[in-house]
């Protein structure tokens, strides 16, 4: 009778028999990717809060969820759970990410091993860098940033016993690590992978952090890498961008999202009418007004870029099992523009050729001359409500109607659940 | 001629001659007549009064003088065997077939409610399928299963809740209420230890009726009800609505700003073409949601037997129509018990039964499919578009539930069949083995539909089906050995058990459909998700109890369960449970024995240890599972592992004395006890930055203590009436003893340690500020000396949480009272509990000054408005934070008194109903939950959340929970 109560799991592999062979774990990794997919993550709510937060009134929250809700109105709460779910989904990706680098030697063959290990590094710093930008006050160039950032966990946790009780690091530790991770990445992740990150995935991640750090040297030469070398071209149109199945020519990284994953495309859920995907009734997101002001040409493509559904709607997200572009090149070139304005260098390109092309692809009217003004005004054209709006505030000081770019509501809560499970997690000032 | 105690004639007393099949009936006047032998011995029973046997001899004559089976003689099930009540020295709260019959609720555990001491039973909210909570002598775990283990006829039965949504479903709900002849609830450790592992949350014992040998008699019971529900609240009716919306937008964004209220503004948007100007729309969206229910019950049984065989059979319908829109339950049932004597020394029997339960249901309190959601609609948002038909989804705040009502489905087929069999071979009348084999199996087949105009509308349309197969087998085989010498007597029980349980899952869910009209998931266009899994787990035990008493006054038992379970790692895998009890009954002493007052005392004392292993099947494993990342398999971390996992172990202590005044007219048990907990297997949460949320771990202790008393008096006894009551009260005190690694906390509830397990954690509401409206909260940061700084702050930021009540009332009582007059019974039961709080998670939306466009609780009313007002709702401020986030403002006790359960029935008199060849016939009146008092605001304070229906931690947690219904039947009882 004794052995009628060994039961093995018939679900489930156990945590042995996963570490111990590199093509189980490379299927960790493969799930690290779709943990980042999913809606708590790139699947929608960071970018959601970034949009919401930094809103001044181009949008309008019709939705029945109180955590957007806190968003729009900047009052959030440390139990907030769209926060919540942020940061523990954040941790989960980085723990799979260390599972992999903790247990690499499994690998015989090294290639795959570099591989593997580089992506993983892609995908720790990619969330260490989203969290760092929620979760702290703003990065400035050129001092030490003191300031907390979030605390840097590099041991994969298989066992209860390796469990602890972290504190947050400095937001310069906290860059200094994913610049480390990234350029790791970019050394060692091959040029083309699949619908996975690549070498030039990492160099545009890497032109993206340097540019939120003020680094316009390095940032300028990270988009330019991506534009020389990458082979990706911007598509014929800008609808083309966006709803896609397959990856598009300009996607350097996008989130893979099949019809296996209905609801985990929050940014269809709240950016798309109900016919679309999106929520019942109206767009729980919709697009106000004031927002098309800023378009200065009706041909442009990216004026016409919206649909009615009750109220506006963005056609970004109007595909509910479209990919979700991650970095497309379009921002490489806005980023190369920038840098290049302010540095008064033209590496590539000058600023506005670049901006002239990203108007010509949408059949935008072309400028003479660009100034800082109109390359990002031109940024904000181009990557309206695909998560930049609240990390571009901060970057560029630009306050939010009366509340300074730096004042502590527009600086998320370390969630509740985290502060009460981890007495040593210092709460963010204003919570 | 057959008599009673008060020398009455009794009619229908079964008269068989033993080893035979030849059997009579006393006729009304209490004669009868039989042909006999002289060496024939006749058998004499009838229901409630003790058996006779009366050898024939040379007399043609033989009168018997009947007496009652006096309450201590009463005989209580405990597990593998029974025992005189009399003798027993565990606290088992006893209930039989007259408790519950003809109580008109389709799940046994809710006519169990008020009538038992320290067991507190709760049925989470209105809807019919909905868990119901059972919870013995208070909650002794934190993250294992809460539920007591139900065993019946023997087999433990399948009690996995296996709702696909979040709101659970109670299991039980396939058994028929009527079958049952009496429940046992082993409370104590001593009692509850022979099922060992999992005795700790108390064991239900049900046994169903069997047939009794004589005349073959026939029951037939019908009844038809109505319901509504036992409470509503209040809501803005449109002018409010309109002015407090309109003054809320004016606080937020100026009175010159009209987007409410100038044409093609937010209000004409709501009204959706109708003019809320002149009125023209008033939706009172209660009405809609919360209907009138109805109840029909018809069941039959047939039963009866000879010498050597005894069968039951019966049928039963249930329907209910449940009181909120769109729930209802219909269930077929069927029950088929024997017995028969293969010989003096062999016996065997089966019992089986087969139900089949149709259930349609609604979303869970958290979706906005689910009726009382409606209630967050505008006023001003019609109900339906002008054809008066087509559900309006246009228009309303949020999506319409009478959509899903229209456009869609959501039913559940269960069917169950419980199958015990059993041998018993008697070696010598001293010792005895049986043999027991059950069967339980429950399939559940759940199919929903959601069409082209519901929350699936992108994908044109929606289905899905899920099936379960559970089956359970139980094996049982022990030796009993039971021994009289001069002074004493010996009782020996052991044996093993072996019990298996494996679930088979399978789902599949599909889009785009062509019509409406094709709603199973072969219409799809696409297949979007199917999956199918299996799991088991099993025990194996071996267990034993000694139950001996010396000169019929000194009581003395003694068990041991040792058990296995695949449930527990490895080195873990086994556990012991020893149990106690001793017991003196005093009223035998000589200084008792001639007494006219007292007529029986027992003293108890009992100590047991029992275990909790209701936990995941593997949950000490470190697991991964299969996923998909782009439609390439990918393996995801789901648990960590921790082989130290244990058995969780409670120790027991209760002492209690049985009484008996006045020739047992008042009879009663006093209990204490205190109950311990340690190891506690607890979901610890950890540090999301581990990339984890929570592991199983064994950690922390708890103790329950309580005081019980039950007191049951027979008040008259003449021979035209009679009246009796019974009364029991219980007091718990929960407190969590050691938590090593800190507070747990669940949203509004906590686990810390010196506090009662799920405490509410909230901010402390100050109220209004009277100068500019802002809502107040107490800082309650600590002082230097300890104490809280009760300082008042409109920055919520600036306020700690602070304990503040608990979900477990700390005091319940029933109180039932039986009466009869001439032909006329009445019965009626009040229940009442004290102590408890409920946080209303929906308030914020319901009533907050119109933070949200929801429609408000018209308390909201009384909203701050000029400086100066002194008011507990704060300034209206629409889509602005005053006053919304989670504090003690949603706080509420939730004390009450409820008229339970009360019956009115008339007996046509025999000497009329014979004519017609009917034994008896009864008209009855029934009602459920008539009366309910209370303070609580809310919709009843028995009504809580669904979706946490199985959280054992967030308890007392209201969010749009259903309140029950108030019940009214009229039904017929024949006996033929």
């Amino acid at each position: 009778c004794n052995d009628n109560l060994n039961i093995e799991p018939e679900q489930y592999l156990s945590t042995e028999v996963v570490i111990s062979n590199s093509e189980n774990l490379s299927k960790v990794l493969n799930n690290a990717y779709n943990d980042a997919r999913s809606s708590s993550s790139y699947g929608g709510s960071i970018a959601i809060a970034s949009e919401l937060i930094a809103d001044d009134g181009d949008l309008w929250w019709n939705g029945t969820y109180v955590d957007p809700g806190e968003f729009i109105e900047k009052a959030m709460l440390s139990d907030n759970g769209f926060v919540e779910s942020i940061w523990m989904n954040g941790y989960d990706i980085i723990n799979q990410a260390n599972i992999i680098l903790g247990n690499s030697s499994v690998y015989a063959d090294e290639d795959e091993k570099q591989t593997a290990e580089a992506e993983a590094k892609f995908l720790r710093a990619m969330v260490y860098f989203d969290l760092a930008r929620l979760f702290s006050k703003p990065y400035t160039n050129g001092i030490q940033n003191t300031q907390l950032g979030v605390p840097l966990v590099f041991t994969a946790v298989l066992d209860p016993k390796n469990i602890d009780y972290p504190t947050r690091n400095t937001l310069e530790e906290v860059y200094t690590q994913v610049i480390a991770d990234l350029t790791d990445a970019y050394d060692l992740l091959p040029s083309s992978n699949g619908v996975y990150a690549t070498k030039y995935s990492a160099a545009a991640l890497l032109a993206r952090v340097y540019l939120q750090m003020g680094d316009y040297t390095n940032a300028r030469d990270m988009a330019n890498e991506v534009i020389t070398n990458s082979g990706a071209s911007l598509t014929n149109s800008f609808s083309g961008a966006f709803n896609n199945d397959e990856n598009s020519e300009e996607d350097l990284l996008a989130w893979q999202v099949t019809s296996q994953d209905a609801s985990s495309n929050y940014l269809n859920l709240f950016f798309a009418g109900s016919d679309f995907g999106g929520r019942s009734g109206n767009p729980d997101i919709d697009v106000e007004d004031q927002h098309y002001e800023i378009y200065d040409d009706s041909n442009d493509q990216r004026a016409n870029f919206f649909y009615e559904a009750k109220y506006w709607c963005t056609t970004k997200w109007q595909y509910q099992f479209g990919n979700i572009p991650f970095i497309r090149l379009a921002e490489m070139y806005l980023i190369r523009a920038e840098s290049n304005f302010r540095l008064t260098t033209t590496v590539g390109d000058t600023p506005v050729n670049d901006i002239n092309i990203l108007r010509n692809r949408s059949t935008a009217s072309t400028f003479n001359s660009v100034d800082l003004d109109i390359i990002l005004m031109e940024r904000k054209r181009e990557l309206s409500f695909e998560g930049f709006a609240l990390f571009d505030a901060k970057r560029l000081g630009n306050n939010i109607g009366t509340i300074s770019y730096d004042a502590n509501q527009l600086v998320l809560p370390i969630p509740l659940r985290e502060t009460d499970a981890n007495t040593n997690l210092e709460q963010n000032p204003g919570y | 001629t057959i008599i009673d105690e008060q020398g009455m004639p009794l009619p229908g007393v079964s008269i068989i001659i033993e080893n035979t099949q030849t059997g009579t009936e006393t006729d009304f006047d209490g004669n009868y007549s039989i042909k006999a032998k002289p060496e024939n011995v006749l058998i004499f029973s009838f229901l409630g009064l003790k058996t006779v046997k009366q050898t024939v001899g040379k007399k043609t004559t033989i009168n018997v003088s009947m007496i009652s089976d006096n309450q201590l003689e009463e005989v209580v099930i405990v597990g593998f065997g029974k025992q005189s009540k009399r003798t027993v020295t565990d606290n088992i709260a006893s209930l039989t077939s007259k408790d519950l019959n003809n109580i008109p609720i389709s799940n046994l555990q809710g006519a169990l409610t008020g009538k038992a001491a320290g067991v507190q039973i709760q049925q989470i909210n209105g809807k019919v399928e909905g868990g119901v909570k059972m919870r013995i002598r208070g909650v002794s775990t934190i993250s294992s299963s809460q539920e007591p283990l139900y065993v019946i006829d023997g087999m433990p039965l399948i009690n996995d809740d296996e709702s696909v949504s979040d709101a659970p479903m109670n299991p039980l709900i396939s058994l028929n209420p009527n079958d049952i002849e009496s429940i046992q609830i082993l409370k104590d450790a001593s009692s509850a230890a022979i099922y060992g592992a999992r005795g700790t949350n108390g064991v239900v014992l049900i046994t169903t009726k069997q047939g009794k040998s004589g005349k073959t008699k026939i029951s037939v019971n019908s009844s038809y009800g109505w319901s509504e529900a036992t409470n509503t609240v209040k809501f803005l009716n449109a002018e409010q609505y309109i002015e407090l919306f309109t003054e809320a937008s004016a606080n937020s964004y100026g009175a010159d700003d009209l987007w409410l209220t100038e044409p093609g503004g937010y209000f004409d948007d709501m009204a959706n073409g109708l003019d809320w100007r002149t009125g023209e729309v008033d939706t009172d969206w209660t009405d809609y949601a919360l209907v009138n229910g109805s109840v029909q019950d018809h069941s039959f049984s047939i039963s009866g037997g000879d010498e050597k065989t005894v069968f039951y059979v019966s049928g039963a319908y249930n329907n209910t129509e449940g009181i909120v829109r769109g729930n209802s339950l219909e269930r077929y049932s069927y029950r088929g018990n024997l017995d028969h004597k293969v010989s003096d020394k062999f016996r065997i029997g089966l019992n089986s039964s087969l139900s089949k339960t149709q259930i349609s249901r609604i979303g869970t309190d958290n979706s906005f499919s689910t009726p009382l959601q409606a209630i967050a609609q505008s006023p001003l948002n019609p109900a339906y578009l002008d054809d008066g038909v087509t559900p309006n989804n246009e228009s309303t705040i949020y999506y319409n539930f009478l959509m899903q009502e229209y456009n869609g489905s959501w039913d559940v087929n269960i069917t169950r069949a419980i199958m015990n069999t059993f041998a018993q071979y008697d070696f010598t009348p001293d010792l005895s083995f049986r043999t027991e084999i059950g069967y339980d199996s429950n399939n559940q087949l759940d199919e929903y539909f959601a069409g082209s105009l519901t929350e699936s509308a992108s994908t044109n349309g929606y289905a899905d089906a899920t099936s379960i197969q559970s089956d359970k087998y139980n094996i049982n085989n022990y030796f009993t050995y039971q021994k009289s010498f001069n002074t004493s007597n010996l009782e020996v029980v052991a044996g093993m058990s072996f019990e298996e349980s494996s679930r088979k899952r399978q789902y599949v869910a599909g889009t785009g459909f062509p019509s409406d009209e094709l709603q199973t998931v072969e219409s799809a266009s696409e297949i979007t998700a199917g999956s199918s899994s299996r799991t088991k787990y099993n025990f194996l035990s071996y267990f034993s109890r000694a139950t001996f008493s010396l000169y019929d006054k000194y009581l003395l038992k003694g068990s041991i369960r040792y058990d296995g379970s695949s449930r527990f790692g490895a080195d873990n895998r086994y556990g012991i449970f020893p149990a106690a009890s001793v017991g003196w009954i005093l009223s035998e002493e000589d200084f008792l024995k001639n007494s006219n007052t007292v007529s029986s005392l027992k003293l108890r004392g009992s100590y047991g240890i029992t275990g909790n292993a209701g936990i995941g099947n593997f949950a000490s494993l470190g697991l991964y599972s299969g996923n998909a990342y782009n439609k390439t398999s990918s393996l995801s971390p789901s648990q960590l592992a921790n082989s130290d996992l244990k058995w969780e172990r409670t120790t027991q202590v209760d002492v209690g004395i049985d009484f008996g005044f006045l020739n047992n007219k008042i009879t009663g048990e006093v209990d204490y006890y205190v109950k311990t907990t340690n190891d506690l297997l607890l979901n610890e949460p950890v540090p999301g930055t581990s990339g984890w949320s929570s592991i199983t771990r064994n950690v922390g202790s708890m103790q329950n203590s309580g005081f019980e008393f039950v007191l049951n008096t027979t008040n008259v006894t003449t021979s035209n009436f009679t009246w009796n009551s019974s009364l029991n009260l219980s007091t718990l005190k929960n407190e969590v003893t050691k938590l090593p690694n800190g507070d747990i906390v669940a949203e509004r509830n906590l686990v810390r340690e010196g506090e009662t397990i799920s405490s509410f954690y909230l901010v402390e509401y100050a109220g209004v500020d009277p100068d500019n409206g802002d809502a107040l909260f107490y800082t309650n940061t600590t002082n230097a000396d300890g104490t809280l700084d009760k300082t008042k702050t409109n920055v919520y930021s600036d306020a700690e949480r602070i304990v503040t009540g608990n979900p477990y009332p700390t005091l319940m009582a029933g109180f039932t009272n039986n009466l009869s007059y001439r032909n006329f019974d009445f019965s009626f039961t009040f229940q009442g509990e004290w102590g408890a709080s409920i946080y209303n998670e929906g308030g914020k939306f319901q009533s907050g000054n119109a933070r949200y466009e929801d429609n408000q609780t018209v308390d909201q009313m009384n909203r701050w408005q000029n400086p100066g007002d002194i008011t507990d709702v704060p300034q209206a401020r629409m889509y602005s934070t005053n006053g919304q986030q989670a504090s003690t403002r949603y706080l509420e006790k939730s004390d009450f008194i409820r008229l339970r359960n009360l019956s009115l029935g008339y007996t046509i008199p025999r000497n009329v109903t014979q004519k017609f060849s009917v034994d008896r016939l009864r008209i009855y009146f029934t009602g459920v939950n008539l009366l309910t008092f209370t303070d609580y605001t809310g919709y009843d304070p028995e009504s809580t959340y669904d979706n946490y229906g199985n959280s054992s931690i967030q308890k007392g947690i209201a969010f749009y929970s259903a309140p029950p219904a108030k019940t009214f039947t009229l039904g017929l009882n024949i006996d033929l």
